[in-house]
């Protein structure tokens, strides 16, 4: 290439270079701290309208006074002066977005983050939305595999639910919904992972396990990092919810994960108390309830004649000492369809996931299970709740009339079989086959320390000599008289095989 | 209720409007008493400039800064006015021109919180920022 075609491309390029002069609505600065502007002047600014700060940083009008206006600020606000230029855009906060933006990491401007390179995008999605209203929605009827047993068969997820994750710190939430997210490859599934307030080297960890397990390839990552503004982590949430809603309005299925609202909480305090909005209980304003009840409810089951497209949530919230009645956990429990309860205790004691079943439930319950599932699932319940009721008595061993041990013999079985390790989640016709093996008492003769050993041994049994017993299930999703013959059949020649063997 | 600079602005606007000269010298003694005794006389400064801003548009005025790099001339100044009168619908348009050699070129102009910038300056930066963008 020569240098005079260079030159010559160049005087092109500023030959059609034009530039309007356009009429622009600006204020100054009267005062920046923490993150907030006060800025006067832009007299006809609307409600959340994007800012222009200089160097290109924005912000958003929160509070709309006389004379003056609070603005949080979307970027580094060190940069910013009393008496700077602010701009008005006439436009929402709005994130772009598209189908270029899975597989990939970004802010909670739509800008990536990841080093691969801009995403472009001409498509733009405003990031507060009305929810979708009664006439647009349909009931839930169609689960999401989870491909967490405990989970898939006692507290089953719908397509459009939104099912809260609550837990103290350390029992594995974050886990849950990162298997949540591994098992939804070849579902027709898009998931969204909003990390709120989070450390970054735990999302690098996270897209690592993601991209490791063929993950990303379906999943985007909303990242407001620990050390980003408190702005961003207020508008994270929001952002994923867009990007959701815009694959929700081509039809498509989507998972949208809050890691987690109770960060989101804190840091919408933050912004609300340094604008000086009065505080209420827990130093909380007074709309937080509004601030996650108008998030999660944008999270619906649309019908065919809206494209059926759904997007189920999965938020997450981190209580304090296990104390579910704090102010954000009671809110963010009465706004969801239903909790995923763990408890630390569950957790030292080895149980893991350390689901509390009996606290854990899921409004929309069966509606979102297949056929087989169900069941297998009521038995299963069943069978817990008889063995948490005689527990008790399991601590003086002896004395037992021969039905009380036999139930509570199950019980230790079932526990042990819900008990699945991270990053191994499981197909559901998989799971139908054990928890049929488990209730139906094909386990009873098998000793309690080796039910896990045995389980996985069936599992790759199973999966390589009776795969067509799998796909069979796979594809009727219903368990009926052939089926199950087809599998005790399975499940007794693996004894046979197993006893033998070892 | 605590009443705003606007506020009294307004009422202060609106005691002086279509009065004579000896009136609106007792009128506006009393204003400033009043205001002397509800203990708001900090507030004068910005009474000022709100009731200017009021005084402008009730009566069609439109207070126009002009940014250039060299001092206008006076058949440019014209111009302006002219353009402001029709976008603005205004009766009278004054014009104070202000040098500000930074911006090359062009002209620079602020009424109220609107500002049209067809200078040189921001064209070069525009004009980076696409070269930049390729």
């Amino acid at each position: 290439m020569s240098k005079d075609y260079i030159i010559e491309q160049l005087k092109k390029q500023i030959e059609n270079f034009e530039t309007k002069t356009q009429t622009e609505k600006v204020g100054t600065v009267l005062e920046v701290g923490d993150g907030v502007a006060k800025v006067s002047g832009l007299s006809d600014v609307m409600a959340s309208e994007m800012l222009e700060f200089p160097n290109g940083i924005y912000g958003v009008a929160l509070n709309l006074e006389e004379g003056q206006i609070g603005a949080m600020i979307l970027g580094a606000f060190e940069g910013i002066k009393e008496g700077d230029q602010v701009k008005s855009t006439g436009k929402i906060l709005s994130i772009p977005v598209g189908e270029n933006m899975i597989g990939r990491v970004i802010n909670p401007l739509g800008q990536a983050i990841d080093g691969k390179g801009e995403i472009v995008s001409d498509k733009f999605y405003p990031i507060e939305k009305i929810a979708p209203g009664v006439i647009t929605r349909q009931s839930v009827n169609q689960p999401v595999q989870t491909g967490i047993k405990a989970i898939d068969a006692m507290i089953p997820v719908g397509r459009g639910q939104r099912e809260l994750i609550i837990g103290d710190r350390q029992t594995g939430k974050t886990a849950i919904a990162i298997d949540a997210i591994i098992n939804q490859k070849g579902q027709d599934m898009i998931c969204i992972y909003v990390a709120i307030g989070q450390k970054e080297s735990k999302i690098a960890r996270i897209v690592a396990e993601l991209e490791k397990k063929g993950a990303m390839e379906y999943t985007t990552i909303v990242l407001a990092g620990a050390s980003d503004p408190a702005a961003f982590s207020f508008v994270a949430p929001y952002s994923g919810c867009a990007l959701g809603e815009y694959f929700m309005d081509k039809g498509k299925d989507v998972l949208v994960i809050y890691d987690d609202l109770s960060k989101h909480a804190w840091a919408y305090r933050q912004i609300s108390l340094i604008l000086k909005r009065p505080p209420g209980r827990e130093a909380y304003p007074g709309d937080v309830f509004y601030l996650h009840s108008r998030l999660l409810e944008r999270s619906a089951k649309l019908n065919k004649d809206f494209g059926g497209g759904s997007i189920t949530a999965l938020p997450i919230i981190e209580t304090q000492a296990g104390d579910v009645s704090a102010y954000i956990p009671t809110n963010v429990i009465s706004i969801t369809d239903g909790q995923i309860y763990l408890e630390s205790d569950l957790f030292y004691k080895g149980i893991r996931p350390a689901l509390n079943v009996g606290l854990s439930v899921s409004r929309v319950g069966s509606a979102a299970q297949t056929k087989a599932m169900k069941k297998v699932a009521g038995k299963l319940r069943l069978d817990l709740a008889q063995f948490r009721e005689l527990e008790a008595f399991a601590q003086f061993g002896s004395d037992l009339d021969e039905n009380t041990r036999r139930q509570i013999e199950r019980g230790r079985r079932t526990v042990e079989i819900l008990k699945q390790d991270q990053y191994a989640p499981m197909l559901m016709e998989n799971q139908v086959a054990i928890l049929y093996a488990l209730t139906n008492g094909f386990l009873d003769d098998v000793a309690v320390e080796k039910i896990r050993t045995w389980e996985a041994d069936f599992q790759k049994y199973i999966n390589s000599s009776a795969k067509e017993v799998l796909t069979l299930i796979a594809e009727k999703k219903e368990l009926t008289e052939d089926v199950v013959a087809k599998l005790e059949k399975v499940i007794k020649d693996f004894k046979e095989v197993y006893q033998n063997g070892v | 209720m605590k009443i705003t600079a606007t506020q009294y602005a307004k009422s202060l606007y609106e005691v002086t409007r279509e009065k004579s000269q000896s009136e609106i010298g007792v009128v506006t003694e009393n204003f400033v008493k009043v205001l002397a005794k509800n203990r708001q006389a900090k507030l004068a400064v910005k009474i000022i400039k709100k009731f200017e801003e009021l005084y402008n548009k009730e009566n069609g005025i439109a207070e126009v800064e002009a940014i250039s790099s060299r001092k206008l001339e006076a058949d440019q100044i014209g111009q302006i006015e002219k353009f402001i009168k029709e976008k603005y619908s205004a009766r009278e348009v004054l014009i104070n021109n202000k040098i500000d050699e930074n911006i090359k070129g062009g002209i620079i102009l602020k009424i109220g919180d609107e500002i049209m910038d067809a200078s040189v300056e921001r064209q070069l930066r525009e004009l980076k920022k696409s070269l930049v963008k390729l």
